[in-house]
């Protein structure tokens, strides 16, 4: 399985996890949906489909946080009867990340969990210093940059 | 707080040499009851080793020899042992120069407790 970045600083602290938290898929993307690295998908309407779901996910669940408990739930763990999904919040000195992985029976949530928090630190080591400020996410360029993002993940750029 | 694991716990804990005693589901490696001392990351060897016990189990399984009935790990500052009972894992953290006898009769007496606890829950 191939992980790819639109990022490079991202690629050893995933590739990392992915190799010890022995995880079938891993996608790492910004809160409004766009793709920044992937791990184990073949097709890129699959990540797009998985990014949008997460940034779903992770809009739902804060708001329900935030309704219940004053703050955004930070993870989500959901257990399948083969395959479990965790997706969270990882922050970085980029800004703060969603991260969605798939796991089977080779690896446990502990384990995931563990190997997220190394994952987030290996994050904000690997970061670049600040530069200038991300451009806005506008809709008009939503596609566009979306589109940039998977061709360079699946080789097309 | 108590849990049903806590006497159990601490028997072990009670071991000369012993520094950690921990319930671990297997299959989450999530840690359900524990007893550490300050500093020891109890979710980190929950998380590993369920890791190693289970993998133990499947490749004794592979291999043709049967159940694991007790698992010893070696390192240069301590050992790990570990014992499983159904879905939970009991283990050990302990100085290198712990009697391992006495601790695996008390991880062995340990099982055959906790499925007490099981078959009292189930009945």
């Amino acid at each position: 399985m191939i992980t790819s970045v639109v990022e490079s600083w991202i690629e050893g602290p995933l590739a990392r996890f992915v190799d010890e938290a022995g995880v079938e898929l891993a996608l790492l993307l910004h809160p409004n949906g766009q793709v920044l690295a992937q791990h184990g998908f073949a097709r890129a309407v699959d990540v797009m489909t998985a990014c949008a779901l997460a940034a779903g996910i992770h809009a739902t669940s804060g708001e329900l946080g935030r309704m219940v408990d004053d703050q955004p739930f930070r993870g989500l763990h959901h257990a399948g009867t083969a395959r479990q999904i965790f997706v969270a919040e990882a922050r970085s000195p980029r800004g703060a990340y969603i991260f969605l992985t798939v796991f089977g029976h080779e690896s446990s949530i502990g384990l995931v969990r563990l190997y997220f928090d190394e994952l987030v630190a290996g994050l904000a080591v690997a970061a670049p210093p600040e530069g200038p400020a991300p451009a806005p996410a506008l809709a008009e360029h939503f596609e566009r940059d979306l589109n940039r993002n998977l061709a360079v993940l699946f080789g097309r750029a | 707080m108590t849990s049903p694991f806590t006497a159990m716990l601490q028997t072990l804990s009670r071991q000369r040499g012993v520094t950690a005693a921990l319930v671990v589901s297997e299959q989450d490696g999530i840690v359900i009851d524990s007893n550490l001392q300050i500093g020891q990351q109890g979710d980190r060897m929950a998380a590993l080793a369920a890791s190693l016990y289970r993998k133990a189990r499947l490749s004794a399984k592979a291999a043709g020899l049967g159940a694991v009935s007790f698992l010893q790990l070696e390192a240069p500052n301590g050992r790990l042992c570990a014992v499983g009972a159904g879905e939970l894992v009991l283990v050990v953290v302990a100085a290198s120069a712990v009697n391992v006898g006495l601790v695996r009769v008390e991880l062995l007496r340990a099982v055959v407790e906790l499925a007490g606890l099981n078959a009292g829950r189930s009945a």
